[in-house]
């Protein structure tokens, strides 16, 4: 096609004089004028939310729902509102998004899920002896409701709270660790994971709340020999109590044991 | 976080979780029922575990079960041979405690270490296994202090009180240390006499106390 120098009317969008790197110019504005707009979108919505968080920080405290709610609204809009938590009013590591909004959210809800975090894990030092480093989410939650202190004693403490409250462990190490099991889930403490024979062994306690070889056997299809090897790890590891008073030796988990 | 127990628990393993014995029992508790905590329906606590970790919280658990038990029933000492039917034993799940298991916690729990909440009463003849123990719930010395305070709070310093008057008086009908064992009461009045607080007169049923 000859081509048509001519700069106007419909011809010129068919006219390859528009080079790529005009093309290229305009998108690259394009682009700026929406990261400069969202930019200030995002300032504006950040600085709403800031005072959100600042006037409703005792509901943020005290309402397990508004809590949750909350936390889904800032992961809605990519920002972790626990990041940099243990860091207070400090710069934090290089100005992430994160840790500026520790700064802004203000030392309420930090606070609460580092409180909830120190109790979680004095609950399950104080019990790893009676259940070998295994509790259920729920069991900690009851036993924090119980307690006295800033935590516990009348604030309402979901499971959902203890999860994320787990999470902020993370940066620190620790080996905190939430494992499933059957319908339940469990936070593992101890460092040591649990094969896959234990943790069906286990699951299978969690619906029957107890075992026999014979049941492993019947109901797993598993030999003899394989159910005794599974079930002396486990009572190894402090993860299940006996009781030798049945017809056959029951093994059961420590999960009921303070039930009610 | 402070650990929300503060009455004396063994100190091997203190828990947030063990029930302390109460701090105030007043008159005839039996018409309270007491109420066993969940883990007595927990079939295994009949069992001695088997892994030591285990084995240890168990104590524990017996432990505290035995001092709130004896504490609400007003129990100084246990006899092996007429032992409470359900205190080492839930007839309801079918468990019990076996006789050699029941001497190896109380052995257990006689440990200083354990919180010497049991004590061993020797037998006459020094080849028998003892049959039958204290269980402090209080401790000798916690009694020594109540008794001790009693006496002065109501202003008995320089009288002369029987034994008889200080286990079963009208005067202590709302004390803790009401129908206490005479061997036990002579146990804490020697504390009180070792600390020079306390002098006893004549012998046995005649026994005079007096305090200073």
């Amino acid at each position: 096609m000859a081509s048509n120098r001519r700069g106007v009317g419909l011809s010129a969008f068919s006219n390859s004089a528009i080079s790529a790197d005009q093309y290229a110019r305009h998108g690259q504005t394009l682009r700026s004028n929406h990261a400069e707009a969202l930019a200030n979108q995002l300032s504006v919505f950040q600085a709403a939310l800031h005072n959100f968080s600042l006037t409703h920080a005792k509901d943020i405290r005290q309402n397990p729902q508004f809590r949750a709610e909350f936390a889904r609204m800032c992961h809605a809009i990519g920002v972790d509102p626990l990041a940099g938590s243990n860091v207070k009013g400090s710069a934090g590591s290089g100005g992430k998004t994160g840790s500026v909004w520790a700064k802004m959210l203000g030392s309420s809800v930090n606070d609460f899920y580092f409180e909830l975090a120190v109790r979680v894990v004095e609950v399950c030092r104080e019990t790893r002896a009676e259940n070998g480093g295994m509790i259920a989410v729920s069991e900690v939650r009851k036993r924090i409701e119980k307690g006295r202190g800033i935590i516990g004693g009348g604030i309402d403490v979901t499971d959902d709270d203890i999860e994320r409250a787990l999470e902020s462990l993370v940066p620190l190490g620790g080996g905190f660790k939430i494992v499933p099991l059957g319908s339940s889930r469990f936070i593992r403490s101890v460092p040591k994971e649990l094969n896959l024979d234990q943790s069906t062994v286990l699951e299978v306690m969690q619906i029957l709340g107890h075992v026999t070889v014979s049941m492993l056997q019947a109901n797993l299809g598993w030999e003899r020999a394989r159910a005794i090897a599974v079930i002396d790890d486990l009572v190894a590891d402090s993860l299940v109590w006996v009781d030798s008073q049945a017809d056959e030796t029951e093994y059961w988990s420590p999960a009921a044991m303070h039930d009610g | 976080m402070a650990s929300s127990s503060s009455s004396p628990v063994p100190p091997t393993l203190t828990s947030a979780y063990a029930a302390p014995p109460p701090t105030t029992i007043s008159t005839a508790s039996t018409s309270i029922v007491f109420t066993f905590p969940t883990y007595t329906s927990f079939p295994p606590f009949y069992t001695l575990q088997p892994n030591l970790t285990t084995r240890a919280r168990q104590l524990t658990l017996w432990s505290n079960l035995l001092t709130t038990y004896c504490a609400h029933h007003r129990l100084f000492k246990l006899s092996l041979s007429s032992l409470p039917s359900n205190l080492f034993a839930n007839p309801s799940i079918h468990r019990s405690l076996s006789q050699p298991d029941i001497r190896t916690v109380l052995a257990h729990l006689a440990l200083p270490a354990n919180g010497g909440r049991v004590e061993w009463i020797p037998t006459s003849s020094r080849a028998e296994k003892p049959n039958s123990c204290w269980v402090y719930w209080r401790t000798p010395t916690e009694w020594a202090d109540a008794i001790y305070g009693w006496v002065d709070e109501t202003g008995q310093k320089g009288a002369v009180l029987t034994e008889y008057e200080i286990r079963e008086g009208e005067a202590v009908q709302s004390q803790e240390w009401r129908g206490m064992d005479e061997d036990l009461l002579r146990k804490v009045l020697g504390l009180l006499v070792k600390r020079g607080k306390a002098q006893i007169f004549g012998q046995e049923e005649t026994a005079g106390v007096k305090f200073f």
